[in-house]
């Protein structure tokens, strides 16, 4: 509770919090990110935005630390990152809860590991708590195989956030949604980002996506995987979706992909062969 | 072996989820919800009846009209029904001394193949170790350790126990460290985050995600575990079902014979359904 004290009281610059330095990561051989240089402060919520392929889903599972770099270093809060922690609830793309449990134990088997210091009574509550929270107060005795895949998400996320990380790392997580469900849960993760305040990462290929949820947006260009440009999202919060046809939102949502445009085709000048490819193509 | 077994297996399981919807589907007459014979029986149709009631009708005019050697090498299929009837009392006695047999060798090699195939499936060190004796090991047909079981072992019991252990042992083992090895990626992401131990990691993620693998050894193992537990009766049992089929053979009295044929096909078959309900029950969380 303190800290969420002093949280509010700092602007999210004055904290270090996630940091990436001189990255490099390579899979076979083949590099698929280099040269990444990040800062995310406390509380901040930060977009990584690119092409499929360009490594955003990698950086994120070195964010977690269920991969290492080869070379670089990956802190948090200043200490270096070793393997995954509860510190950095990680939000996957596929619905990862354990299908043979019902969406309550699926979260209170985790509780159970986050909070070993509570008894089996307080881990039911706080389960109840989050799930209602993203709406799923009537689901919590189904399995996941009896839900949607936005239910099923939507309970992925309670779980993640009622584990109380710090961090919290999404890796398109709308990505399998419909439209209408996918506006939904991003208000979700708008409305418990906000109490208490997470850092977040969280990784899409859709640029109004990025522009509505975060702080900042970190471009990530492909082949290989490397920061072609940050942007800082002006918009004030809370957000409505109303912004998404003013004339600020279109503009900036236009700069942003033509940074990509002119990344691709600077890509196709140093290098022959991809342009090669486009023409077969 | 194991690919045929297989392949029945599921071609009897993809009928019953039709069977079970067809209550919903074709609900013309009030049925009891609990219980129908239809369900049981997995009939989804007149065709599988009518099939039945032509080969038994071809076995009846073929046991009467040839009289090769008088009606007992050829058995009427009423002259086994009564067979039947009346040596219900010794079968159902065999089934219990074949199940004292069956029951403990399949308890100790579910457990065994489980928790081994659980441990190489995850530990790439024990798999290094393990995988290349096992790939030498299990194609051996187990039916090949029986005169040698026999001679080596004590009692006929153990002697059976032990083949049978070993023709369940290695379907549910190889099904289970395989299953456990092809753990999806997320599961495993999952237990590292919320930093689970050795132990707690194999119990509450590996083990359920690999259940329906387990399974699918388990059916295959009771198969052959049939397979091997009436062999060895045929070879030396002093009780059971195999035992049943090999002395009236020796008798040369053939009703007999081919009503204990009959019942034990109908034993291995009702233990299959039993498995099949169990499965269902304990994969309920599956789509």
């Amino acid at each position: 509770m303190s800290s969420a004290f002093v949280l509010n009281s700092a602007t999210p610059q004055d904290r270090p919090g996630l940091e990436v330095q001189e990255l490099q990561f390579a899979y076979n051989g083949a590099p698929v990110l280099v040269d990444i240089n990040l800062k995310v402060s406390e509380g901040e919520f930060v977009c990584l935005l690119g092409p499929s392929g360009c490594g955003k889903t990698t950086l994120l599972r070195l964010l977690a630390g269920l991969d290492l770099p080869a070379t670089g270093a990956i802190r948090w809060q200043g200490s270096d990152i070793h393997g995954p922690s509860l510190e950095r609830g990680v939000v996957f793309q596929n619905y990862s809860l354990f299908p043979w449990l019902t969406l309550a134990q699926n979260i209170e088997f985790a509780l159970a590991k986050s909070h070993p210091q509570h008894d089996k009574r307080w881990r039911r509550n706080h389960a109840a708590d989050y799930l209602d929270r993203v709406g799923l107060a009537d689901s919590a005795s189904q399995y996941p195989s009896m839900l949607s895949g936005g239910m099923q998400q939507r309970g992925a996320i309670a779980r993640a956030l009622a584990l109380g990380s710090p961090v919290l790392l999404m890796d398109e997580p709308f990505g399998a949604l419909d439209p209408v469900n996918r506006a939904k849960l991003q208000d979700v993760v708008l409305h418990v980002w906000a109490e208490p305040r997470k850092t977040v990462v969280f990784v899409t290929h859709d640029v109004e996506e990025a522009l509505y949820l975060a702080d900042r947006i970190v471009m990530l260009g492909s082949s290989p995987g490397r920061v072609i440009q940050e942007i800082v999202v002006p918009f004030e919060r809370p957000r409505s979706r109303r912004l998404f046809k003013s004339r600020e939102f279109v503009s900036l949502r236009e700069r942003i992909e033509e940074h990509f445009r002119e990344d691709i085709l600077q890509r196709i000048e140093a290098d022959p062969e991809i342009g090669a490819c486009r023409e077969v193509n | 072996m194991a690919a045929s077994v297989n392949q029945s297996t599921t071609a009897i399981s993809t009928p019953l989820s039709a069977a079970v919807q067809l209550p919903t589907t074709n609900n013309t007459r009030p049925q009891s919800p609990d219980f129908s014979w239809s369900k049981v029986l997995r009939i989804q149709g007149k065709e599988g009846i009518l099939f039945i009631a032509g080969i038994i009708l071809l076995w009846h005019f073929v046991s009467t009209a040839i009289h090769f050697s008088g009606k007992y090498l050829f058995p009427s299929p009423v002259l086994t029904a009564k067979t039947l009837w009346a040596s219900l009392p010794e079968l159902l006695l065999g089934t219990g001394y074949s199940f004292l047999i069956l029951l403990p060798s399949l308890a100790l090699a579910i457990s065994t193949g489980v928790v081994w195939g659980l441990l190489v499936g995850t530990t790439p060190a024990l798999s290094r170790m393990f995988s290349p004796f096992a790939r030498f090991a299990s194609p051996v047909p187990p039916t090949i350790y029986i005169p040698y079981a026999i001679a080596l072992l004590p009692t006929f019991r153990s002697a059976a126990g032990f083949v049978v252990f070993i023709g369940i042992f290695w379907p549910v083992f190889l099904n289970t460290a395989n299953g456990a090895e092809a753990l999806p990626q997320h599961y495993r992401d999952n237990a590292r985050i919320l930093g689970l131990a050795k132990t707690e990691y194999l119990r509450r993620v590996v083990f359920p995600a690999t259940l329906p693998h387990i399974f699918s050894g388990i059916s295959v193992g009771l198969v052959f575990a049939f397979i091997m537990l009436t062999v060895a009766e045929l070879f030396g049992a002093s009780n059971g079902l195999g035992r049943f089929v090999q002395l009236y053979a020796d008798y040369a009295d053939y009703p007999r014979m081919v009503a204990g044929i009959l019942y034990t096909g109908v034993v291995v078959w009702i233990s299959m359904e039993v498995l099949e309900r169990i499965k269902k029950r304990a994969l309920f969380w599956l789509k």
